[in-house]
């Protein structure tokens, strides 16, 4: 991948590169080369002007020893190879080169093929026309100007009437320059040409490679390596996602895809711990309940015929009831993956508690364990099944005892009545989208409730936000981190549709508002500003605080480490080792859950941990239930009933 | 104890057949007890008696089998199921077999009175003293 991708573009940009430098170098030198001609033509014709100038009196005066010595002296100056004379017939008259002089030219050749090339032979050529490029015996070239001499006046008047009347040229001079020296600097600036080509193509190549390795091949690395993590099974892999083009979206997009491949993961594992629970349950449920009838059948019927022994009925009085507690249990094991509704009485919490508390009693001397009651005086009954909170009660204590251990401590057991406002309490369970999309998410949980599914969309980049479904709370989780006090609209991941509500604005900072619909309870608005936590729910607020029955147990143990916190009813959530199942407070969060109520906990290591359970005054109403469970995916939530 | 029967009781555990001998036996019934299907259908309780009580999870032929068979031989005589797992699939698989109602383990000696009195009556057969 990072051979093909970076060595194809590298190779790509090379082969554009040269082609394109090479055009321009071409065209450059060539310019350059003609216009170092032009310029040594024009060296060319002064000199061979000047020569005809200088010369002109020896000829016209027939002096042909000065002319000859003339031609000889010009010609062995430096950089002029040649100077020669010839007549219109195209005998060498005259030439700087001994030997030449005499010879007949060649119609054909170089200096006379400018004229006679065609027929009558012309007689004015323009400079670029008189100039030829020949090659010297050594091999440099050479460019020969030929300077055509004309006919004049004094030249067929003069004394050795040499020349008629008729004639128009008389003969030729041809001056020959030797080009070495500007071939030399034409091949010098050619060698630079390529030399900067050459630098230009590595540059570019280099940049190139520095780009795709820092832009590209880091990234996919990281992706890759990522990839292989999470095939190899570790979906706790999350890969930088720094960059700020396409593929650092990538990264986010695969960082949130393993995500939510752990969490679905999780709930997978958690349905199948379920699923065994609920074999285990069964499996219970038959070989117990046969012993634990013929325990309670006998023991009822002993206690009937126990009438006249008052102490040995109330005895068996105590079998039937906790057996009756046993019978219970099981069917909380067995309910625990086939949620019923709890059976609702009036119910006094206070005695609840002492029942609890005598049925644990013993254990809390054997182990050292004191209590420290603080009831209410008088509580006002709350609908309630009995057994179910009683299980709660007795969970609750002896996992106080647990937490203290073996060295002794003090369990604080407190009950009250109290006023909750709906801000910081309710949870909002159901919320849909105008058009009906279901926007409760069970695979991302905040605390321990399904967030609130919405899409937050800020110009053209969507973030995914869940919502805190606890009102008023608005510890909001979004996929990826989003700059604080930018507003946004908000829209249904599912079908788009606006959430946006135009005529409201935010009660805090005057910013837009979107809200979704959450069943009986209305509609619950929030501001679209980042980081301002206004929110408001009219039929929550309208409502006012809502009266509750209140049991708190605190312990001196050793307290829950911060980590643990947000696991702690999770079913299988332990930290008690082998000693404990990791049932209990699930149970215990099923049954407080069943019964609309909250359960809270505090705690710092080392100094103990405190557990509030709140169970409303008024009867549950049907939109305070939780929906049933569609799926193993809120399995969690279900009740023991 | 021989019959006439008014009860025939059938579950694979001992001690729930006991306890059903010992309650009900003390409203003055007589009771027949025995551990599984075929015995239940080859015992004469089952032509005469005027209450089946038979157990969902019987070893063999489960209990749904042996209902559906009772009330083929024994149009209008009350059948109680009893389970160890009472839910309602459960409950609604047993009243299609043909049983009268329904009575989760583990009962205590009000809950088999009040059910086999609640079923008796509706089929009109309480008899004297509560008896069938």
């Amino acid at each position: 991948m990072k051979l093909r991708i970076g060595v194809l573009a590298i190779l790509g940009v090379a082969v554009v590169t040269a082609v394109a430098i090479g055009l321009m170098a071409g065209f450059i030198v060539r310019a350059h080369r003609q216009a170092l001609l032009a310029q040594l033509m024009q060296g060319a014709d002064q000199i061979s002007e000047t020569i005809g100038s200088s010369t002109f009196y020896d000829m016209l005066e027939n002096r042909r020893p000065a002319l000859h010595r003339e031609i000889v002296t010009i010609g062995s100056q430096k950089g002029i190879e040649l100077v020669r004379l010839f007549n219109g017939a195209g005998r060498i008259q005259f030439s700087s080169i001994d030997a030449d002089s005499g010879r007949m030219m060649a119609k054909a050749s170089p200096a006379c093929a400018g004229c006679h090339a065609s027929e009558p032979p012309l007689e004015k050529l323009p400079t670029s026309a008189r100039a030829h490029v020949v090659r010297a015996a050594d091999g440099t070239r050479v460019l020969g100007m030929i300077r055509p001499i004309y006919n004049e006046t004094r030249c067929w008047n003069a004394g050795c009437h040499a020349h008629r009347r008729e004639e128009a040229v008389l003969g030729v001079l041809d001056v020959h320059l030797s080009l070495a020296e500007a071939d030399r600097r034409i091949a010098a600036d050619q060698r630079k040409m390529i030399l900067l080509a050459l630098l230009a193509i590595a540059a570019s190549s280099l940049l190139l490679w520095y780009l795709n390795e820092r832009l590209v091949v880091r990234p996919v690395e990281e992706l890759i390596a990522g990839t292989r993590k999470v095939a190899a099974g570790d979906l706790h892999t999350t890969i930088p996602a720094t960059a700020g083009h396409e593929l650092g979206d990538l990264a986010r997009a695969f960082n949130d895809m393993t995500r939510r491949l752990g969490e679905a993961q999780r709930q997978l594992t958690q349905a199948d711990k379920l699923a065994s629970v609920g074999r285990l349950a069964a499996g219970v449920a038959h070989e117990i309940n046969n012993p634990l009838t013929g325990v309670l059948t006998y023991a009822s019927f002993l206690q009937k015929r126990l009438q006249d022994r008052p102490e040995m009925a109330q005895d068996c009085e105590v079998i039937v009831r906790e057996t009756k507690r046993c019978r219970d249990i099981v069917r909380g094991l067995l309910d625990f993956s086939r949620q019923t509704p709890p059976q609702h009485q009036p119910t006094d919490l206070n005695e609840i508690v002492r029942r609890g508390v005598a049925v644990v009693m013993n254990q809390l001397v054997l182990r050292s364990v004191a209590l420290d009651f603080a009831l209410a005086d008088r509580l006002e009954p709350v609908p309630a099944d009995a057994n179910q909170i009683q299980q709660v009660v007795v969970n609750l204590i002896m996992n106080a005892a647990d937490a203290i251990g073996d060295d002794g401590g003090t369990i604080f057991l407190a009950t009250r009545p109290v006023d909750v406002p709906a801000r910081g309490s309710t949870v909002i369970r159901t919320a849909r989208c105008p058009k009906g999309c279901d926007l409760v998410d069970p695979g991302t949980r905040i605390g321990r409730y399904p967030g609130i599914r919405v899409l937050r969309r800020q110009e053209d980049r969507d973030t995914l936000v869940h919502l805190d479904p606890v009102y008023g709370r608005c510890n909001h989780r979004a996929s990826e981190p989003l700059e604080s006090g930018v507003v946004a609209s908000y829209a249904c991941p599912r079908c788009r549709t606006r959430l946006d509500v135009p005529e409201r604005r935010c009660g805090e900072c005057g910013s837009p508002v979107f809200a979704v619909n959450a069943g009986e309870r209305g509609r619950v608005e929030w501001c679209t500003r980042k980081g301002c936590h206004w929110t408001r729910c009219e039929a929550l607020d309208a409502q006012g605080p809502q009266r509750f029955v209140e049991l708190s147990v605190r312990d001196t143990g050793k307290g829950i480490a911060p980590e643990d916190l947000d696991h702690l009813f999770e079913p299988f959530f332990t930290t008690k080792g082998h000693r404990g199942l990791g049932l209990g407070l699930a149970v215990t969060w099923g049954i407080v859950e069943g019964h609309s109520g909250t359960i809270d906990v505090t705690s710092e290591p080392g100094l103990g941990a405190r557990f509030v359970v709140r169970l409303p005054q008024a009867a549950p109403q049907a939109a305070a239930q939780a929906p049933p469970p569609a799926g193993a995916a809120d399995a969690d939530t279900r009740g023991a009933a | 104890m021989n019959g006439p029967w008014d009860v025939l009781v059938i579950d694979d555990e001992a001690v729930v057949r006991d306890a059903v001998q010992l309650i009900l036996g003390a409203e003055g019934w007589r009771v027949a007890a025995v551990e599984d299907a075929p015995s239940a259908l080859a015992h004469e309780a089952l032509a005469t008696c005027r209450l089946v009580l038979c157990d969902m999870m019987l070893p063999g032929q489960g209990g749904l089998e042996l209902v559906r068979e009772a009330r083929r031989r024994r149009p209008d005589v009350p059948i109680v199921l009893i389970t160890g797992f009472a839910t309602a699939e459960n409950a609604t698989r047993a009243i299609d077999a043909g049983a009268s109602a329904f009575l989760a383990k583990p009962f205590d000696d009000t809950e088999l009175l009040n059910q086999v009195r609640s079923v008796l009556e509706r089929t009109g057969d309480a008899g004297k003293e509560g008896r069938p």
